[in-house]
C-alpha cells in the first residue's frame, strides 16, 4: 500500500446529465462551464466533456421525446459529486442526471485532460453516435428470446 | 448428471415434454442447438461493459426490454452481473426502454 490516504489521490466519477432539447449550443456550453467550474473549485479534475447531442430518448423525458445528453468524465475528492448534483438539481434545464464512479485512488497526474468532444446526436433517423455492431443473433436464439416475450397467456 | 447443462430445460417445460432424460438427446438432435455459449466480455479482452454503449447493450435485452438470462445470452456470472448494472442504469437514462408496449 503506497501512501494512498494521502490527498493527491482522488476518485474517478463520470457522470451524464440530460438537458431540455430546446437549449441552444452556447446556453449547453454555458452549463458545461458552470459544472466544470464546480469540479475546479472543489479541487477536482476534468478530464473530458462530452456532448453527445440531441438525442431520442427511449421514453418521453420531462414530456420530451428528445434530451441533449453531456458526460462529464472528472476526477474529484469525496463529496465533490454531492455538490455537482446539488447543482444539477437547481438547473431547470437539467432534466436528469447520473453519477458513477468509475475507479477509486486514481493520481491526478496520470489522467490527462482531454479536449471536450462534441457529437452531433441523432439526425433524423440515423442511429445514436458510439461503435456500431452488427446485431447476430443466431436462430435458435431469437426463438427463446421470443418465449420470453411472451405474455402470461390466460389458462383456456 | 442430467441438468449439468445451463441451458436448463425451460422449453421442454413450457410444452409439457417429457422427462429430462429425454430433454438431452432432443437437444443433440437439432443440429447446432448444444453449441457452447462463450461469455462475450470473457472472450474479447478489452471490452468492458459500459452503460453508455446503446448497441452492445441492446444485444442483451429482447424486443420488450427484458434482460436476457444468462442460460441464453451466454454470459459468465461476473459479467451478466455487471451487464444487468448497465442495462438498469441505461434505462435510467432512457437509452434503452423500460419496457416496450404494445404486443
Amino acid at each position: 500500500m503506497p501512501d494512498s490516504t494521502s490527498d493527491k489521490r482522488l476518485r474517478e466519477y463520470e457522470t451524464i446529465f440530460l438537458l431540455k432539447p430546446e437549449l441552444t449550443d452556447e446556453n449547453v456550453d454555458r452549463i458545461r462551464e458552470r459544472v466544470r467550474g464546480i469540479v475546479q473549485r472543489e479541487g477536482g479534475k476534468v478530464l473530458r466533456f462530452t456532448v453527445w447531442g440531441k438525442k431520442r430518448t427511449m421514453y418521453p423525458i420531462a414530456k420530451q421525446a428528445r434530451a441533449i445528453y453531456v458526460h462529464a468524465h472528472y476526477l474529484g475528492k469525496p463529496g465533490l459529486v454531492s455538490e455537482v448534483e446539488r447543482n444539477l438539481r437547481n438547473l431547470d434545464e437539467v432534466t436528469r442526471y447520473m453519477s458513477v464512479k468509475i475507479a477509486d485512488d486514481v493520481d491526478p497526474e496520470s489522467r490527462p485532460a482531454l479536449d471536450d468532444v462534441k457529437l452531433t446526436g441523432d439526425v433524423d433517423e440515423a442511429r445514436a453516435p458510439g461503435p456500431e455492431r452488427e446485431e447476430f443473433r443466431p436462430p435458435e436464439l431469437v426463438e427463446e428470446i421470443a418465449e420470453l416475450d411472451e405474455e402470461p397467456i390466460e389458462e383456456a | 448428471m442430467q441438468n449439468a447443462s445451463d441451458r436448463g430445460g425451460s422449453r421442454g417445460a413450457g410444452r409439457g415434454g417429457g422427462g429430462d432424460g429425454g430433454d438431452e438427446e432432443k437437444r443433440g438432435g437439432r443440429g447446432g442447438f448444444g453449441r457452447k455459449k462463450v461469455c462475450r466480455f470473457c472472450s474479447e479482452k478489452n471490452s468492458k461493459v459500459d452503460f453508455k454503449d446503446q448497441a452492445t447493450l441492446k444485444y442483451f435485452v429482447t424486443e420488450r426490454g427484458k434482460i436476457i438470462p444468462r442460460r441464453i445470452s451466454g454470459n459468465c456470472a461476473k459479467h451478466q452481473r455487471q451487464m444487468a448494472t448497465a442495462i438498469k442504469r441505461a434505462r435510467a437514462l432512457a437509452l434503452i426502454p423500460y419496457t416496450v408496449m404494445s404486443g
